[in-house]
């Protein structure tokens, strides 16, 4: 009992740490902390499950305390990581594939359809877009997989919508979220357009990796607003 | 030995019959030699080896010529061929022939020349230039080369109603018949049938240069496509509004919150803003903080000034300078009295088939009494039901005409209500139509300001 509760407080510990940064950077469209929950938090999960001492429950809320006073770093620690052993793979495509992992901490725990209907389309949009590294080299299936990310875009975006119709659900936060998301999903359509002339593969993953990340950041600002 | 070097063929007797005939040959070689010196030179680039890959601006904004024979085409056939069937293929090509729907000896007489661009196949007769058909790009399923011995045939799959314009906003209940794939009746079945265009190319290389060719077109148009697609789908849900824009809603209270967003946010339009300041860039401007209200209200209020930006900004990422100051000029004719009719057909004209789906964005801003007409025009033109390279599966919601007056005003400021409005709502109802129209009059302002500024940012160094 003691272990569920130490870990659903670092679950709060992270959706707080996001949201908090949320409000306050400048640049809410820094996905730096996809670092912490996307690539650290299996690594946590997985130490947890061995270590049966608290020690890995103390890192990982080392870790979330550290990214809150310096978003960014859990990123600089990974790429040092990568680069003292030598790991020849490419950040973002490996941010990339692992978009599609959930996390409850990014997910908003309201039992209402409308709600679950959203954690359901952002999880199906980060799932289409995290297989973007396998598509991309075959022209004819990325723009098949181009086309699964339009639908799983306007999906979204018709479900955030319809829960802005109902009176009770109005979020200043989540309509500026939703903003932000559509410049993200333009940037990631001209990312597209500039691709198929220059052929640079690394910037279409860093694109879709913001673009996840301002999906999760939407969910977050509806889960801040329960 | 000796003998055969030494013998001269003596110049013996001709048949009169062999000397006319051999002189008529002899003049149509002549004067089949002459056509070919007078014929123009072909509009044609190098092309890459062994590709045969060509810069795609050249697809996009020039065009390429090859030379063919044009053997015929062939209509109503089964939409189930398999292009990469050789025998059934060559079946009904062989049928085609011996029943002369198609040419059977290739003579000078089927020269012709195929235009390719990323728009069209354009097919003119070598002489004279007289156009043989128009296929659009959207309208070929299938490109085949088919070596037949000495003949190398390139074969195109296409709709059957090929080289078809949509069809204009007056019929606006379009005859479904009219649509890419045709339907034929076959013994009580319907059949989808399809077009066969069979053309004749010199030798194997010419054959897979326009294969490849006409793969390269499909590979730049259906990437268009796909990201239209996928803009199409950002624009789509970001300017969703949450309650319909058009101020003869039922709901008073809509009323009032449009009213008030109007007001609220009149004072915070950004172009306005952006207009004025020297060097900024639209884009780079964002709104100021919007007026302090009750957060329901506050929060409809950014819906109305969210769908003009939003708007604004895709205009100025898919139109030319020039091609704003033309959608101004429409806005302001359509709102000074022009009718819906024309000016859906000259926005469809501008757009052009590649942009067509910024129509969609226009909804808001079409009155309750054109929105039916506007609706009926969106689905001939194929926006609405998806029609083209891409099918749209999305659905578009159909605005219900309203029984309550319509307070919004096309023309001078004069109200355009409905007979049988309410006295009672009359007042309230022209107020919000003022409101809109100078709304209105204000984006056509700014959208005619913005393609001064693009001008002028084009022109300073």
């Amino acid at each position: 009992m003691c272990e569920c509760l130490t870990s659903s407080l670092t679950t709060v510990d992270l959706s707080r740490m996001l949201m908090e940064n949320m409000n306050s950077s400048a640049d809410s469209t820094s996905p730096a902390s996809m670092a912490l929950y996307t690539v650290m938090y299996p690594v946590f999960n997985q130490l947890e499950k061995d270590d049966t001492s608290s020690a890995a429950q103390t890192l990982k809320a080392a870790f979330i305390k550290a990214e809150k006073h310096s978003p960014g770093l859990t990123q600089q620690i990974l790429l040092k990581i990568m680069q003292k052993e030598n790991i020849q793979v490419n950040y973002h495509e490996c941010l990339l594939r692992m978009a599609s992992e959930e996390f409850e901490a990014l997910m908003i725990d309201r039992k209402e359809p409308e709600f679950q209907s959203l954690n359901k389309k952002a999880h199906a949009l980060k799932r289409v877009l995290s297989t973007i590294p396998d598509e991309i080299l075959d022209k004819v299936r990325f723009l098949q997989t181009i086309k699964d990310i339009a639908g799983a875009i306007k999906e979204l975006l018709d479900t955030v919508n319809a829960i802005f119709k109902m009176p009770q659900y109005q979020n200043k936060r989540a309509m500026e979220q939703k903003k932000e998301f559509v410049k993200c999903s333009k940037n990631f359509s001209d990312t597209l357009k500039v691709y198929f002339k220059d052929g640079k593969v690394v910037n279409v993953f860093a694109s879709a990796n913001r673009l996840t990340h301002q999906t999760s950041m939407i969910l977050l600002a509806f889960k801040s607003n329960a | 030995m000796d003998d055969d070097v030494k013998k001269v063929k003596k110049p013996g007797l001709v048949s009169p019959f062999k000397r006319v005939f051999l002189k008529g040959e002899k003049g149509r070689d002549k004067k089949a030699q002459e056509k070919a010196t007078e014929r123009r030179a072909l509009h044609t680039f190098s092309l890459s080896q062994p590709d045969h890959r060509i810069d795609p601006d050249i697809l996009l904004n020039d065009y390429i010529e090859k030379e063919v024979k044009y053997l015929g085409q062939l209509t109503s056939v089964p939409g189930y061929l398999n292009p990469s069937s050789r025998t059934e293929v060559l079946q009904l090509i062989d049928n085609a022939r011996r029943s002369h729907q198609l040419a059977g000896q290739l003579t000078s007489e089927q020269d012709a020349v195929v235009s390719l661009s990323a728009y069209n196949i354009k097919l003119v007769w070598r002489d004279g230039e007289d156009i043989i058909l128009r296929v659009p790009i959207h309208d070929i399923a299938a490109v085949s080369y088919i070596r037949d011995d000495s003949l190398h045939l390139v074969v195109l799959k296409t709709a059957q109603e090929s080289g078809g314009s949509p069809c204009p906003s007056s019929c606006p209940d379009l005859n479904k018949s009219q649509t890419l794939s045709s339907l034929s009746e076959s013994g009580g079945v319907l059949v989808e049938v399809c077009c066969l265009l069979v053309l004749a190319v010199d030798n194997k290389a010419a054959a897979e240069e326009l294969c490849l060719l006409l793969s390269q077109v499909f590979q730049i148009v259906y990437t268009e496509s796909t990201i239209d697609f996928l803009d199409r789908a950002i624009f789509d849900g970001a300017t969703t509004p949450i309650r319909h824009l058009s101020l003869c809603s039922d709901d008073s209270s809509s009323k009032v919150d449009i009213k008030e967003a109007f007001e609220a946010d009149i004072n915070t339009f950004p172009f306005q803003d952006s207009v004025e300041a020297e060097g900024n860039s639209p884009l780079a401007s964002t709104p100021t903080s919007p007026q302090t209200k009750p957060a329901s209200e506050g929060e409809l209020s950014t819906t109305a000034a969210e769908l003009l930006q939003d708007y604004m900004t895709t205009l100025r990422t898919k139109l030319s300078s020039q091609e704003i100051q033309q959608f101004a000029t429409l806005l302001r004719e359509y709102r000074n009295g022009a009718s819906i009719h024309e000016f859906c057909i000259n926005l469809r004209q501008l757009y052009g088939d590649s942009r067509k789906f910024l129509l969609l964005g226009l909804r808001a801003f079409i009155p309750e009494k054109d929105s039916q007409h506007f609706e009926n025009f969106l689905e001939t033109i194929g926006v609405k039901d998806g029609r083209g390279i891409i099918t749209d599966s999305f659905g578009r919601y159909r605005r219900t005409a309203s029984s309550a007056s319509d307070s919004t005003t096309n023309g001078n400021g004069a109200a355009g209500g409905s007979e049988d409005s309410a006295a009672s709502d009359e007042g309230q109802e022209t107020s919000e139509g003022d409101e809109w129209d100078r709304m209105i009059t204000d984006i056509s302002n700014d959208i005619e300001a913005l393609g001064c500024s693009m001008d002028q940012e084009a022109v300073t160094p």
